[in-house]
């Protein structure tokens, strides 16, 4: 086996380095410190440029570009485009965040982000994952001068990700012990044929409870009310659709290369699980007063619907799986600047009874809210309802009618506090008014947003077939390159 | 003229979002625009919809204006609309309601008025559409898609506790529907299609069969409703503004029993006939409870509420007798009721307007009052008697009758939940519009023009149905002989 040194794969993780390195070297030489937002969109721009042109292959056995890396970077560059442009709106009302280290932070997270999907073992699979959970325990803390409680977010988000990362460790030492390596297609090789699972499913289990952690799975969800609710808006955002849809990613990769004989053990073992997580999602979420609360529980519950494509353990279910999450990223990051929009005018907005007769101040947005909060609770004709659909489709086509049964009647219990919000929104009356301006770091993410959320619910089809036809023609190079 | 015709159904389905999109950009100063863009948008649709009951052929029994395109080919999914002999009286229906729901709201409507007219239209797209979509997938988003503007209409404009109802409401009819769509998922799996005309022929059979029609039967049980899931109707009926409610008894609450005619019997008819003795004492059971409950009201719209239960259990008496009598009287039945029912919310709002009052002993002598009203009123109530000349009369004759063949019993009880009836409408009559009149309505202000050009339509429908039939039933005769027909194989 030949170690190939192809700088050509990985031009737009370098670039993205330097362009971060830069920011954080220079920074102090800026007065003006919107010079680093148009930076980094600038690198987010020619980041997938270079991303189009970079061929397939390998650098070093560790990193692989290919359909399943490139596209689904494509999306996780999406996101944080859209980010971006939100949080130098949020940047320009919350100032006392405003440093050019917030972008550096950004950047460094979705290097991880970026290096953990072209991963092809557990230790570069590991150290990505640090490398993009870092700079947001970082960013939340870095909140710390408007809200105080900022610093107890970011160390419980840490701690759990410090408990994910020893499951994550110990896992990766069992398995080491089990098959001898620690590189995907090793590990696929020494699996093959093999009668004796034990140990290897023991370590699974520990890597799939450190990634838990990042996914907010039930047990492992605590973190995620306080961390969202301390976190600078974009932020939170970022932590419950990129990082979610890229740990997912890389379980799903996880078990389709590597692990093929557990697809379908973890699946059965997936199923309480995942149950569990939309349950209490849901239920927790019924109470809470605090709009990013709310969706904090939302997301755990949502993060449990898009487990289900898990369980059944086939390229169909996941690919359902990350349309589901490529939806709820749509949502999301839309709802999120909505957020946003209210924090920047007032902070007690957040409160969801505060929310009151919103329909008067601004009808557009709540509109929207109206669009983004139906598409949560997964009512068509919205992308929320067709994401659970198709999720559901997987489940019953292999035979778990009683999971798609609970599953749906979960979905009952979680529309409540998204109707919740719009009768706050829509049904109560308010005296109080505020003047707003509707700012394009506002309005674009959120148009383009509610856009593809309606365009999605009523014409889903060529997503679903994008991101099915990767997972297909990404295991069919990997297996039979010629 | 010629593109017209091809794809007249999708105009008609369509057709109201020409009104949404320009309403959606306008601005806060343009209410009155709004609302007239709206009401053109639904003239000319009910128009297009008349014309659509004009080239109907009657001897076909199949689906007619039949569109089919592909929508998601990875599930096989289409599409796909047509109308035949069950559905197609209900489309003129729904766009000539949400045209009157229009004008009479036109003054009582006073915030949020662009938004108001938005979810009329929108729930008029979702309604035509989930009476014409002949793919199950499709069917299910518009019948899913209603929940949003009616969660809108009854929570925004509705009456004092319509927080609490408009949630009872979305809630339970979610509740009922996710079961349906488990049902639609596990059909496409066993044969591979959401293809309505493909399914009809499937063998089916055992438990699963019932298991699917229960999940059917659940969803247009609550919509119905039957009892005992009806509990969600009159605390909605209630508090909707009127606009709302006459949506809700004129066209929403129909559309469970349609559902049962065009699923849940022609695609489990082995279920259906055997939960049908099931389903015919509930029937009974909400004919004579719902109208009980209504000799116990003392809230005008809650009453005529109660006795949309009792309406709706001899639609469903109709229906799973398996006659094409009583299933041509149930169809009747359905539009009679969205006709009368309709009406009467309307009245019942026209003195809302002016009184803000629903209690009935609020009112008293309202005849000397409002003479014309009272007219109005009195047909109304006549015709949801179903005294001969109306059309209530028509559709619950036909319904015995054609029960009395089947089951001999059950008409007897239905009968009494007639003459119940009589008792709580004239009881409802005498109260509110003899005796003294009460010092509350002295003076109040006659009859808009808006609100008599609302009531005309139905008084002259009541009339028309009531007095000629034929044409509404032939419409349905080769459908239903044709439904009939296949489930007896």
């Amino acid at each position: 086996m030949t170690i190939e040194l192809n700088f050509g794969v990985i031009l737009s993780e370098i670039l993205l380095l330097l362009v971060g390195c830069f920011i954080f070297l220079f920074d102090r030489f800026f007065k003006n410190k919107g010079y680093a937002f148009w930076l980094t969109l600038l690198s987010l721009l020619i980041a997938s440029g270079l991303l189009l042109i970079s061929p397939f292959g390998g650098f070093t056995l560790s990193y692989q570009n290919d359909f399943f890396s490139i596209v689904f970077k494509f999306i996780v560059l999406f996101g944080i485009f859209l980010i971006a442009i939100l949080s130098k709106n949020y940047l320009t009302y919350h100032s006392q965040l405003n440093y050019g280290e917030y972008y550096g932070f950004l950047i460094l997270s979705l290097i991880g982000a970026f290096l953990m999907l072209s991963s092809m073992d557990l230790i570069t699979m590991y150290l990505s994952m640090e490398l993009m959970s870092f700079p947001v325990y970082l960013l939340i803390a870095l909140n710390f001068a408007q809200q105080r409680k900022s610093l107890e977010g970011s160390f419980k988000y840490f701690l759990a990700g410090a408990m994910g990362s020893v499951f994550l460790l110990l896992g990766m030492g069992l398995v080491y012990s089990a098959t001898g390596s620690l590189f995907f297609m090793q590990i696929a090789q020494s699996l093959f044929g093999k009668a004796e699972l034990t140990y290897v499913l023991l370590g699974f289990l520990f890597v799939l409870a450190g990634f838990s952690v990042k996914i907010s799975f039930v047990p492992f969800h605590m973190w995620a009310p306080d961390a969202y609710e301390s976190a600078p808006l974009p932020i939170t955002s970022f932590i419950a659709s990129i990082i979610k849809f890229v740990v997912i990613a890389c379980l799903i990769k996880l078990l389709m290369v590597a692990f093929i004989p557990l697809k379908a053990k973890i699946g059965q073992i997936l199923i309480p699980v995942v149950l569990l997580t939309i349950l209490i999602g849901n239920v927790l979420a019924i109470k809470q007063d605090h709009l990013i609360r709310m969706l904090a529980f939302s997301s755990i519950a949502h993060a449990g619907y898009a487990g289900l494509g898990l369980i059944t353990g086939d390229l169909i279910g996941y690919s359902f799986t990350i349309f589901y999450l490529l939806v709820y990223l749509i949502m999301t990051i839309g709802m999120f600047s909505i957020a946003v929009f209210l924090a920047n005018y007032q902070k007690d907005l957040l409160y969801i009874p505060k929310l009151s007769g919103l329909s008067q101040i601004s009808p557009g947005l709540s509109f929207l809210t109206l669009i983004f909060m139906f598409s949560l609770a997964g009512v068509p004709p919205t992308a929320g309802f067709m994401g659970k659909f198709y999720l559901f489709i997987g489940l019953v086509k292999s035979g778990y009618i009683w999971v798609a049964i609970l599953a749906v009647l979960f979905s009952v219990i979680g529309a409540y506090p998204y109707l919740r919000v719009l009768k706050f929104i829509y049904m109560e009356k308010t005296e109080e008014t505020f003047s707003y301006r509707w700012e394009p770091g506002v309005w674009f993410p959120v148009s383009i947003t509610a856009f593809l959320t309606l365009l999605i619910g009523i014409y889903p089809k060529p997503w679903v077939d994008m991101v099915y036809r990767t997972l297909y023609l990404y295991l069919t190079f990997l297996f039979y390159p010629y | 003229m010629e593109f017209l015709q091809n794809n007249l159904l999708s105009w008609i389905l369509w057709l109201p979002l020409l009104g949404i999109l320009p309403i959606l950009f306008l601005g806060k100063r343009f209410e009155d625009t709004a609302k007239c863009i709206a009401l053109f948008t639904m003239l000319i649709d009910f128009g297009l919809s008349v014309l659509l009951l004009f080239s109907f052929d009657f001897q076909n029994p199949g689906f007619q204006f039949v569109e089919k395109r592909l929508w998601i080919d990875s599930l096989n999914s289409y599409y796909f609309l047509g109308v035949d002999g069950i559905s197609i009286l209900f489309i003129p229906l729904t766009t000539l309601t949400t045209l009157l729901c229009i004008t009479i709201s036109w003054h009582s409507i006073k915030e949020k008025v662009r938004e108001f007219y938005l979810a009329l239209l929108f729930t008029n797209i979702a309604i035509v559409g989930s009476l014409c979509a002949l793919d199950l997938l499709l069917f299910y988003v518009f019948w899913e898609a209603m929940l949003i503007p009616m969660y809108l209409i009854i929570g925004i404009w509705g009456g004092p506790r319509r927080i609490y109802s408009t949630l009872k409401f979305f809630l339970y009819t979610f509740f009922g529907s996710v079961f349906m769509l488990i049902a639609i998922v596990y059909l496409f799996f066993k044969f591979g299609t959401f293809d309505y005309t493909k399914l009809l022929g499937v063998p089916l059979g055992g438990l699963a069969e019932k298991l699917l029609f229960l999940g059917f039967a659940l969803a247009f049980a609550i919509k119905i409703p039957m009892w005992p899931v009806h509990t969600w109707l009159p605390d909605a009926h209630t508090e909707a503004p009127t606009a709302g409610s006459v949506i809700l008894a004129g066209i929403l609450i129909k559309l469970g029993a349609y559902g049962f005619l065009r699923f849940g019997l022609p695609l489990f008819p082995h279920a259906a006939q055997e939960f049908a003795p099931l389903l015919l004492l509930l029937s009974v059971i909400a004919i004579i409870y719902g109208g009980l409950a209504c000799l116990y009201q003392d809230d005008l719209k809650r009453l005529i509420a109660y006795s949309s239960v009792s309406h709706m259990g001899f639609v469903t008496l109709g229906i799973f007798a398996f006659n094409p009598i009583a299933m041509k009287g149930a169809i009747l039945q359905m539009i009679n009721h969205g006709i009368v029912t309709g009406a009467l919310f309307m009245c019942v709002g026209i003195v809302y307007d002016r009184t803000h009052s629903r209690a009935i002993n609020y009112y008293g002598g309202l005849a000397s009052v409002m003479p014309v009203y009272a007219a109005f009123f009195m047909i109304f109530t006549l015709a949801s008697i179903g005294l001969p000349g109306t059309n209530g009369f028509i559709g619950e004759f036909l319904i015995l009758l054609g029960v009395f063949f089947t089951n001999k019993l059950l008409v007897v009880f239905a009968a009494l939940g007639l003459i119940i009836g009589a008792g709580y409408m004239l009881w409802l009559y005498q109260r509110v519009f003899f005796e003294r009149v009460n010092p509350n309505i002295e003076g109040l202000a006659p009859l808009r023009v808006n609100e008599f050009l609302s009531l005309l339509p139905m008084l002259v429908l009541v009339f028309f149905i009531g007095l000629y039939p034929k044409p509404f039933l032939d419409y349905m005769t080769t459908s239903i002989e044709h439904l009939l027909n296949n489930l007896r194989f």
